[in-house]
């Protein structure tokens, strides 16, 4: 953490861009959705809608296909697309770090276009049904046959749209001897590689987002591996990382519209709201723009040059306390999707529980930052 | 200022802060008072908001309000050093009709330390040791110069304050929006110290939890005890962002956006400065129930900090309101 003052941006600079993006999104509205179109597919026609305008990657280097501007620039399009009512970008900002960190140049030549332009879709292979915070339980294994190539067995759960996916970032351990940390490393899966099955697994909320992923016998080149043997461990704490900034997944601009709706609601129903409610409303409002300030925040911090690392359990944290804090307001502000056919606010409650569960638990966010960032001595497991 | 002369004001300030820190609430004494302020004054820290353009930003005054807020100190940084030079400078920016009598003037407020509405009574010159006068602004923006009465009580006690005379002198008047970063800066700087404060003391926490033992191991490897320092830091860094933040928007953005961010971070300090003392209390355990230990100097200062200017109920009514309304 830093103590001297910070570079938040230039914000004529940044007024710029917001106000060239505007003019950009005022030819460009945002398509329709179709009665039952999937969720995935919507957002992927948006995604390239924005590619087209350049609003993808804006933090990228321009040799694979970004445009070399700097997170907060990212920020800024973020920003006005929530106040627009907006799609969010699309969520690829940390699998695009963890590839410009570990990938080879060939493979960040050959990737991060079709990533950044929608060519490709990506999902995440991490956690498994006997791992899923702990990721030094994982039981995948990429066996190397003398001839030089994987082959890998195993199974990962809580895939996100992986049904709408052509490549996975997988982790399996390559090494069955040595600790987690040295033993893991890190694949990109074609998903239509023979032996790869994908079942769709339906939500609380009732969406089929995740998936569960089988892989029998699945042959993976020496070149589809990313980084050296044993370099998925940091990779994943890299991809989570950033993962855990609510900036990089794009919430931000959610949040923001629900609030503003809610504020509206109350401010029309002025004099008959719950007691107490008035000041709820508020509270989501000070979480809201309490994330605001701390994603900007590490952001400047970044690009003062320190890295993502294990503060960033702080960012997950917060960003958990807002959403799940938000969704419970959201319900008491529109009862009726509780007796009624329910709505969109009730199926974002229900995915707002997971908040403390995926990307790590709460409890493993605490103990990140109990050991990592105030070195707590390590004690009885109790 | 250059990075480098910042950090060398930054560190005179904490040099001087280790020095003049009260060890316990017996150390706070009439004549420990004097020196301290004394010496807090050589440091010539009341010039740097006080020209146009100033010699400080906004982000550099409110870190040096962090570090003040680190140690147990007597003196007066905010009111006298900081505060009532911004008001100054605002005036000189918009209807200065008098000039101030007072050569260290200080600021008042309502009797209930709160920004005053239409009808504030029982004025207090708050954060005053050093004063020798106190500057109000009024609800509407008119600014008046008061003298100083006897010694006001309060539960901080560290802070100086003492009853304002009823009758001001005026000043003059900050125009619309020179009154917004008016409210905006004071917010900042009061929720800096505060934020100074809760991080100091959950770090002296976090250094206990490693050296006091029971069981035969150190308290701070119970996961307990880890979770909870685990969330007081989450607190803690919730409001560094907000009022570091807040501080850049006043350097950078329109007045209302700077005052919309300012009030975020108070609400956010208002809140998480008090439970993050709280959880490095109950880490201390009884020691931290003493009168001897600093940890009720602390609890102290920012339980009456959270009622400063803003309280959390005042500052959530108004941030509930749609944007268009407000």
């Amino acid at each position: 953490m830093t103590d001297t003052p910070l570079d938040f941006g230039d914000p004529e600079d940044l007024e710029r861009l917001r106000h060239d993006f505007r003019a950009w999104l005022a030819g460009h509205p945002l398509p329709e959705r179709p009665p039952g179109e999937p969720l995935p597919v919507f957002l992927h026609r948006w995604h390239r809608r924005l590619y087209s305008g350049g609003w993808v990657g804006l933090d990228v280097p321009e040799q694979y296909g970004g445009r070399g501007l700097t997170a907060l620039h990212q920020v800024t399009v973020s920003d006005e697309l929530g106040a627009r009512g907006a799609p969010g970008v699309p969520r690829i900002g940390y699998l695009a770090h963890a590839l410009l960190r570990f990938g080879s140049e060939e493979q960040r030549r050959r990737l991060l276009p079709r990533m950044l332009s929608g060519d490709d879709v990506w999902c995440q292979g991490f956690s498994e049904p006997g791992a899923g915070s702990d990721l030094a339980g994982m039981s995948t294994y990429a066996e190397r046959r003398p001839e030089g190539h994987y082959i890998v067995n195993g199974q990962k759960l809580w895939t996100s749209y992986a049904q709408y996916s052509g490549l996975c970032l997988l982790l399996a351990r390559t090494d069955r001897a040595a600790p987690a940390h040295a033993s893991i490393s890190a694949f990109v899966l074609p998903l239509d590689r023979p032996g790869v099955t994908v079942r769709p697994l339906r939500a609380a909320n009732g969406d089929d987002e995740f998936c569960e992923l089988f892989l029998d016998d699945v042959r993976l080149e020496e070149s589809e591996r990313i980084g050296a043997e044993g370099d998925g461990w940091p990779l994943a704490m890299t991809t989570v990382a950033y993962e855990r900034n609510a900036l990089d997944t794009g919430h931000l601009s959610k949040y923001g519209l629900l609030i503003e709706r809610l504020r509206r609601a109350a401010h029309e129903r002025r004099g008959t709201l719950p007691d107490g409610l008035l000041s709820d409303i508020g509270r989501c409002a000070v979480d809201y723009q309490v994330l605001v300030a701390h994603a900007r925040r590490r952001t400047a911090e970044r690009l003062a040059g320190q890295s993502a690392g294990p503060e960033s359990s702080v960012d997950k944290l917060l960003m958990t306390r807002a959403e799940q804090r938000l969704y419970e307001t959201a319900l008491r502000v529109f009862p009726e999707e509780l007796y009624g056919e329910g709505g969109e606010v009730l199926g974002d409650y229900f995915y707002s529980r997971a908040a403390s569960v995926y990307g790590g638990t709460s409890q493993i966010q605490r103990n990140i930052i109990a050991k990592r960032l105030l070195g707590l001595p390590v004690g009885p497991r109790a | 200022m250059e990075r480098d002369e910042f950090t060398l004001v930054r560190d005179m300030l904490r040099a001087f802060a280790t020095r003049f820190r009260s060890g316990s609430a017996d150390d706070v004494k009439a004549q420990t008072r004097t020196d301290a302020q004394r010496a807090l004054d050589e440091l010539g820290l009341s010039g740097l908001r006080r020209t146009s353009p100033p010699a400080a930003t906004v982000q550099e005054c409110a870190l040096l309000a962090e570090e003040h807020g680190r140690q147990p100190l007597t003196t007066s940084l905010l009111g006298t050093a900081l505060l009532a030079p911004e008001l100054l400078r605002l005036l000189d920016l918009g209807e200065r009709a008098e000039p101030v009598h007072g050569d260290r003037p200080t600021v008042a407020l309502a009797g209930d330390l709160r920004f005053p509405d239409r009808d504030a009574v029982g004025l207090v010159a708050w954060d005053c040791d050093g004063a020798d006068t106190a500057l109000f602004v009024h609800a509407e923006g008119r600014v008046t110069e008061h003298e100083l009465g006897a010694p006001a009580p309060t539960a901080d006690l560290l802070r100086g304050v003492r009853r304002a005379s009823a009758e001001g002198r005026p000043v003059g008047r900050l125009t619309p929006g020179a009154h917004q970063c008016w409210q905006a800066y004071a917010l900042v700087v009061v929720a800096s110290e505060l934020v100074g404060a809760a991080r100091s003391f959950v770090g002296q926490s976090v250094d206990y939890a490693r050296e006091r033992h029971q069981y035969g191991q150190p308290i701070g490897s119970f996961q307990a005890v880890q979770h909870q320092l685990a969330d007081a830091t989450v607190l803690v860094e919730a409001c560094t962002s907000a009022t570091r933040y807040a501080a850049w928007c006043l350097d950078s953005e329109t007045p209302g956006r700077a005052l919309t961010a300012a009030r975020v971070a108070k609400a956010e300090v208002n809140s998480a400065a008090v439970e993050a003392v709280y959880a490095g209390m109950q880490v201390f355990g009884g020691i931290a129930q003493t009168w001897e230990h600093v940890a009720h100097l602390y609890l102290r200062r920012v339980l009456v900090g959270a009622a400063v200017l803003a309280t959390t109920a005042d500052l959530l009514t108004v941030l509930a309101a749609p944007e268009a309304t407000r």
